[in-house]
C-alpha cells in the first residue's frame, strides 16, 4: 500500500476526511478488502486513544436516567406519517431538479440551498451528482431523498446507455457505515433523461453523498466498477 | 527540519492474543446479541462496563461535566437504537462504542462552537500523560493495563505525532484546523497522524500468531 493511501486510511479512521476526497477514499473503500482491512485495523488503534483520557467517572444518578430514556424510546411506536403528500412532494422537488440541471453550477448552488430551507422540504435532500466520465462531462445527476421514507428518485441525463451486461448502481455515503449503502442497481437503455424510483438496502440515517458507478449486471454488494457520478 | 521517524517499538512488547482476549471477544458477541433482541438487562450490563471509559472520553472532549453526561446519554440511546450496524468481523465492541460516543461529544463541540478553549484546556492537560491520580480511578475501573499500555504506547511517540494524534482524536477539529492550531503544513500534519497511528499499531496490536 502507498503513502498516500495509508495516509487517507489514518486520516479515515479518525473521521478526518472530508467532501470529495472522502467520497472517493470510500468508494475506493467499497471495492478493496485489503485496504478496508487497513482502515478497519487503523480505526481499532484509534479508538484505544480514548485510553488517554484522565478517568472520570459518570454520577450514579446517570445509570437510571439513561435506562429510563431508552426504555422510553422503545415503548415510542413509530410515527406515522401521511403517504399522500409525498408523490406531489417529490415531484416537484424532482421539476426543481430538473431545472437546477439545465442552470449553471453556481445557479445550482443557490437553488438548492434555497430549497433545502424552505420548511415545505425540510425532510428532503437534495444533492446534485457531476460526472467523473470524461468522455461524457456533461452527464449529470439529481437526486431527492426522503430519509424519513426512506426512499427517494434519481434522475440521471446524458448518461450513456449501457451494455447489455452491465448495469448502473447508486451508492449512498452514509457516516454510520463503513461501506457505501447499496441503493440499486439499474439500467439505461437510451441516453437522455430517466427518473430512477430507489430505496436503500439498510437504514440510512445520514446520506452524506451520493455516487453511481457502472457495474455487472443486476448489481454487487460492494462498488467495483468506475465512478460515473458523484455529488452531495 | 524533517520530521522524526515512527519509533520503533521497544516497551511494552507485542504481545500474542491471549485467551482472555479471545473470551471477550466471544463475551462481546454474546453480549451484542442480547442487545439486539431487546434485552435491557443486558443493556445495564452494557453501561456499567463501557460508560466510565466513553465518560471520561466525552469529558475530555467537551470539559463540561453537564453537556459531557448529556451526551453520554445521547450515545448510549443511539447505540441502543443502531445495534443493528454493529459488525463484530468489523471491530470490537469497544470500538464500536468509542467512535460513536466520540462523534456525539464532536457534533456537540461544534455546535456550541467552544472548540478553541476545549481544546487549549485538553491540550494542556494531555501534556502529562499519564497524568497524576488516574491509577487510583484505572484500578476502581478494572482497565488498568488496558490503560497503560495504551498511554504507555503515546508516551514513546515523538511530541509532534503525539499532539497530532491527540488534536485528530480529542479536538474535533478538521485537517486544515489541525494544521493551523499546529503552525505546520498541512501534509506534515498528514503525515505525523499517519506515522503516529501507525507507530501505536505497531507497540499496541497483538502479534499474529
Amino acid at each position: 500500500m502507498n503513502e498516500e493511501l495509508e495516509e487517507q486510511a489514518s486520516l479515515s479512521a479518525f473521521d478526518l476526511l472530508e467532501g470529495a476526497e472522502r467520497a472517493a477514499f470510500e468508494t475506493r473503500l467499497a471495492g478493496d478488502s485489503v485496504l478496508q482491512a487497513q482502515v478497519d485495523s487503523l480505526r481499532e488503534i484509534a479508538a484505544q486513544t480514548a485510553h488517554a483520557a484522565p478517568c472520570r467517572q459518570p454520577p450514579d444518578y446517570l445509570e437510571a436516567k439513561i435506562l429510563n430514556a431508552i426504555r422510553a424510546e422503545t415503548s415510542v411506536a413509530p410515527r406515522a406519517t401521511s403517504s399522500a403528500w409525498l408523490p406531489w412532494a417529490l415531484a416537484a422537488c424532482l421539476a426543481l431538479g430538473c431545472v437546477v440541471l439545465l442552470a449553471d453550477r453556481a445557479q445550482s448552488k443557490k437553488q438548492i440551498t434555497r430549497l433545502e430551507q424552505r420548511n415545505a422540504f425540510a425532510q428532503l435532500r437534495i444533492a446534485t451528482l457531476a460526472s467523473q466520465i470524461q468522455s461524457e462531462p456533461d452527464a449529470i445527476g439529481a437526486v431527492v431523498w426522503d430519509g424519513t421514507r426512506q426512499e427517494g428518485v434519481l434522475k440521471v441525463s446524458n448518461v450513456p446507455a449501457n451494455a447489455e451486461d452491465r448495469d448502473y448502481q447508486l451508492w449512498i455515503v452514509d457516516p454510520d457505515y463503513k461501506n457505501p449503502v447499496d441503493a440499486g442497481a439499474f439500467h439505461v437503455a437510451q441516453a437522455g433523461s430517466n427518473d430512477i424510483p430507489f430505496k436503500p438496502k439498510k437504514h440510512v440515517t445520514s446520506a452524506s453523498a451520493f455516487a453511481v458507478s457502472l457495474e455487472r449486471k443486476g448489481g454487487v454488494p460492494k462498488a467495483e466498477g468506475p465512478m460515473v457520478l458523484v455529488g452531495k | 527540519m524533517p520530521e522524526s521517524p515512527a519509533p520503533q517499538p521497544v516497551s511494552p512488547p507485542r504481545r500474542a492474543r491471549t485467551e482472555e482476549q479471545s473470551n471477550q471477544a466471544a463475551a462481546d458477541r454474546e453480549l451484542m446479541r442480547r442487545l439486539q433482541g431487546g434485552d435491557d438487562a443486558a443493556f445495564a450490563s452494557f453501561y456499567r462496563r463501557f460508560a466510565p471509559g466513553l465518560f471520561s472520553m466525552i469529558y475530555q472532549i467537551l470539559q463540561d461535566q453537564k453537556e459531557a453526561e448529556d451526551v453520554l446519554q445521547e450515545a448510549f440511546v443511539q447505540m441502543w437504537k443502531k445495534t443493528g450496524t454493529y459488525d463484530s468481523a468489523r471491530s470490537g465492541l469497544f470500538t464500536w462504542a468509542t467512535m460513536i460516543s466520540r462523534n456525539k461529544a464532536i457534533d456537540r463541540l461544534r455546535s456550541r462552537q467552544r472548540r478553541h478553549r476545549a481544546v487549549e484546556a485538553a491540550t494542556a492537560e494531555f501534556a502529562a500523560v499519564p497524568p497524576e491520580g488516574a491509577e487510583q480511578a484505572d484500578e476502581l475501573l478494572g482497565k488498568s493495563e488496558e490503560r497503560e499500555r495504551v498511554r504507555t504506547a503515546l508516551t514513546q511517540l515523538p511530541d509532534q505525532q503525539r499532539e497530532a494524534i491527540h488534536l485528530a482524536f480529542f479536538g474535533g477539529m478538521t485537517q486544515a484546523e489541525i494544521a493551523d492550531k499546529l503552525g505546520a503544513p498541512l501534509g506534515t500534519v498528514k503525515a505525523r497522524i499517519r506515522r503516529g497511528l501507525l507507530a501505536l499499531r505497531a507497540v499496541m496490536e497483538p502479534a499474529a500468531s
